[in-house]
């Protein structure tokens, strides 16, 4: 740029109008934003200048809402005139696990009703801890004539009547995926809905559902599309079955196998085993349902190029695994059950050097004293031999301090350290002290550290550790955990980019609540639950921070009420 | 409906009832009476919430379980120019009670946070297998066709409660030595190699007795739990 033009731009930074003028048309302008996809980076573009929030909210065609009850549907349609691909997410992350009332709310009808007279032409949607009942489904699968895909993950309120709406009325359809949802699933007719003439399907996820489905219906379904890259089955297809859809899809990218349990002749077996192994493109292995060392061979030869094994479902043994993964050298995530023990997980330490991501979850959760499942042993194994780990999410009966401090010492990239000792208020089961050191370990030396889940005996002292050197922590889960108010005002106090923090049952009241006020303006949400706050302290936030939704529940026996109030006006989101 | 927060609004206890609720002294007060949160080694069910006993207290309603108080701020990142004041919505809902799906009703709710549809798999896989897998199942039927009966074992000094089967052992003898075995890693380095232990059981009655005075045979069919304590004798 030539010096008169540097110095022109300069004096007006205040005003585009020049800058306008003199070089940038708002088609181009568009158009080069319209590159951009990151919703981080389009916030910071539509804050530049007035053109820029113009050409910004004009070009951009998905939008990202993490928060139902922060903006209304009538502002984002009126602020962004192009969407043709929606993601919303409604209910907080603790609803998961039943700690929510049902009827929260989160309900999708409303943002529908808005779409279907504003985005007509609305391709994708995708919803996370949404309500979303049959009717809604039934009115977005006629409102939408475009409507190519749509998410379900931990959504509720629906049946498997509102996805026969879907087959039967999206002309389009090249995705339906229902993931971990509470569906009521009443049958498998479901899948008949697709017309004889439906070729479209790339992504087919019904993995949730626990009915049999229709399989006459759905291998000529599978052998029509012949863009399916994705299909999850559930439980009630059988191995035989999934020879016969194998056999016609061998394009699949990600397979989500059925029941991996059947007596089979030796043919039968060989024909699955090549079955399998003819997907070249196979990436991604879920499903096993109650897979046991008999049939897991067959899956040998497909797994030399698997990136994501989920073995979630099946309660393998240590030798079972330690096989199968001398078979996937290539595995970057995995998810186990902890009936692998640590032997099984010293097997992951050997065979998986490229592993990023390893998640470990309870065969037996509600049984605290059967000791089994895997220790700090089997953590700190993975972690000498996985240095590119950082992803974990660990259940485990059983951990020291010692261990953590050795595991971030040889994996110090973690992003997402999740552990759950699952005693609540465990201490270090060697030295009987609390669990800080742990936890001060992580965040000293995890310096990209964005989610932590802390768990175990922990005092004040881990918070303040947290405080002081979790930079780049967003997202933190507390339970059972400190000593005093001081704690969480540590947490609310540092961690400059928190974005979510979710506390239970832990000692924290009002004092440190209302210290958070400055924090709060720049976070997404805050839950806490059977701490110390009261509803005087929830109204006094509600005062000091008008533009704050506040919603308080207080427990009642027998007459249990909920009391709500809307305190604040909604914020537009910070898309 | 009623109107709860009308209802509300004239019980909230006054500041003086809630404790540790100052605003003057925002931060600088370590309250110490935080409501039994000392005992941390055994598995908490709820902590007593002083505060929340004022509610009960203004509605005349006692009772030892625990509530959900919840509190929830749900906002969105930095204020954009673009604010509509005018889009308020009032939401309010009942609901019947915090404490959805507690099928184990000793456990607390929503722990481990487990997803709700991983433990239907999780139920539904333990009914299907009876038999077989070894660690995954509480009861399982052994080939002479009796039944396994676990009881849970505390170490006196150790965090963690383990579980036997009362059933693979024939005599008291068998029975310390695996439980020696079982426990020899949560030794601490401070006992010296001369601390003895007792075995104690709590009978039917819910008597603590000590092991070895009853023939075995009556022993499995009384014992609740086992304890092993330092003999300072």
């Amino acid at each position: 740029m030539e010096s008169s033009e540097l110095k022109r731009s300069k004096d007006s930074v205040n005003s585009c109008e020049s800058a306008r003028r003199s070089s940038f048309p708002d088609e181009v302008l568009e158009r080069v934003l319209s590159l951009l996809k990151s919703h981080r980076d389009r916030s910071s573009v539509s804050l530049v200048c007035k053109d820029w929030y113009n050409a910004e909210r004009w070009s951009r065609t998905h939008v990202f809402i993490g928060n139902c009850y922060s903006v209304s549907p009538e502002i984002v349609a009126r602020r962004f005139p192009r969407i043709r691909s929606v993601t919303l997410k409604g209910k907080p992350r603790f609803s998961d696990f039943n700690l929510v009332p049902e009827n929260w709310g989160a309900d999708i009808h409303a943002w529908l009703v808005v779409f279907a007279a504003k985005y007509p032409f609305l391709e994708e949607l995708r919803l996370k801890r949404m309500a979303i009942s049959d009717e809604s489904l039934e009115f977005l699968a006629v409102s939408f004539p475009n409507f190519k895909a749509l998410s379900l993950l931990s959504c509720d309120g629906f049946s498997t009547n509102g996805l026969a709406a879907i087959a039967t009325h999206c002309k389009n359809l090249t995705e339906l995926d229902i993931q971990e949802n509470g569906i009521d699933d009443i049958g498998g007719s479901w899948l008949s809905c697709f017309p004889e003439s439906f070729t479209t399907l790339e992504v087919l996820n019904f993995a949730n559902l626990t009915s049999d489905i229709n399989f006459d219906m759905l291998e000529k379904l599978v052998g029509r599309c012949k863009s399916m890259r994705v299909l999850k089955l559930n439980r009630s297809v059988s191995l035989e079955q999934l020879q016969r859809l194998l056999v016609n899809a061998p394009q699949l990218a990600e397979l989500g196998t059925g029941l991996f349990s059947q007596e089979l002749t030796i043919r039968e077996y060989e024909e699955l085993e090549s079955a399998l192994s003819n997907c070249k493109n196979m990436h991604t292995l879920s499903g096993l349902w109650d897979a046991t060392g008999m049939y897991l061979p067959a899956l040998y030869l497909a797994c030399t190029h698997l990136t994501f094994l989920n073995l979630s479902y099946a309660a393998l043994q240590s030798v079972e695994l330690a096989k199968l993964l001398a078979h996937c050298p290539q595995l970057k995530r995995l998810w186990v059950l902890d009936s692998v023990e640590d032997k099984g997980l010293e097997a992951v330490g050997l065979n998986c050097p490229l592993l990023e991501e390893l998640r470990v979850f309870p065969a037996d959760p509600f049984d605290n004293e059967i000791v089994h499942g895997v220790t700090e042993a089997g953590f700190v194994a993975v972690s000498f031999g996985c240095p590119r780990l950082h992803y974990v999410l660990y259940f485990c009966r059983q951990m020291t301090n010692a261990a953590v401090a050795t595991i971030v010492q040889n994996c110090p990239d973690f992003t997402h350290f999740r552990l759950c000792i699952m005693n609540p208020g465990q201490p270090d089961y060697l030295t009987n002290e609390p669990m800080d050191e742990a936890f001060g370990a992580v965040v000293k030396t995890c310096t990209k550290l964005q989610r932590l889940s802390v768990s175990g005996l922990l005092t004040d002292l881990t918070f303040e550790y947290i405080g002081r050197y979790a930079k780049n922590l967003e997202t933190l889960s507390v339970a059972f955990a400190g000593r005093s108010d001081w704690g969480m005002q540590c947490v609310l106090g540092g961690c400059p980019k928190l974005r979510k923090l979710e506390i239970r049952d832990c000692p924290f009241g009002n004092a440190a609540l209302l210290s958070g006020l400055e924090k709060y303006e720049s976070m997404r949400s805050l839950w806490m639950s059977a701490c110390n706050v009261t509803m005087n302290g929830c109204r006094l936030l509600a005062r000091e921070m008008p533009r704050l939704n506040v919603e308080a529940r207080g427990g009642m026996p027998h007459h249990l009420s909920l009391l709500s109030e809307m305190l604040g006006t909604r914020q537009t989101e910070n898309y | 409906m009623p109107n709860m927060e009308f209802q509300l609004g004239l019980a909230l206890p006054t500041p003086s009832i809630i404790k540790g609720f100052d605003l003057n002294n925002l931060g600088l007060d370590h309250p110490k009476d935080m409501g039994g949160l000392e005992a941390r080694n055994k598995p908490a069910r709820c902590f007593s919430d002083k505060s929340k006993r004022s509610f009960e207290q203004a509605f005349g309603n006692f009772e030892a379980e625990c509530k959900t108080k919840t509190l929830l701020l749900l906002w969105s990142g930095q204020p954009n120019e673009e604010e509509d004041h005018n889009d308020q919505k009032k939401r309010t809902f009942s609901t019947i009670d915090d404490r959805n799906d507690a099928e184990e009703v000793d456990q607390v709710v929503g722990w481990p946070p487990i997803k709700t549809w991983r433990k239907k798999i999780f139920q539904q896989q333990q009914q299907q297998h009876r038999v077989g897998r070894i660690g995954n199942n509480r009861v399982a039927d052994k080939e002479n066709g009796s039944r396994s009966i676990y009881v849970k074992v505390k170490m006196e000094g150790v965090a963690i409660t383990r579980k036997v089967d009362i059933r693979l052992y024939r005599s008291y003898q068998t029975l310390t030595n695996s439980l020696i075995t079982l426990f020899a890693k949560y030794k601490k380095c401070a006992d010296d190699d001369y601390t003895r232990y007792i075995l104690t059981y709590q009978d039917k009655e819910g008597d603590w007795l000590i092991a070895g005075d009853i023939p075995w045979q009556s022993f499995i069919r009384s014992v609740q739990r086992l304890k092993i304590v330092r003999n300072w004798g």
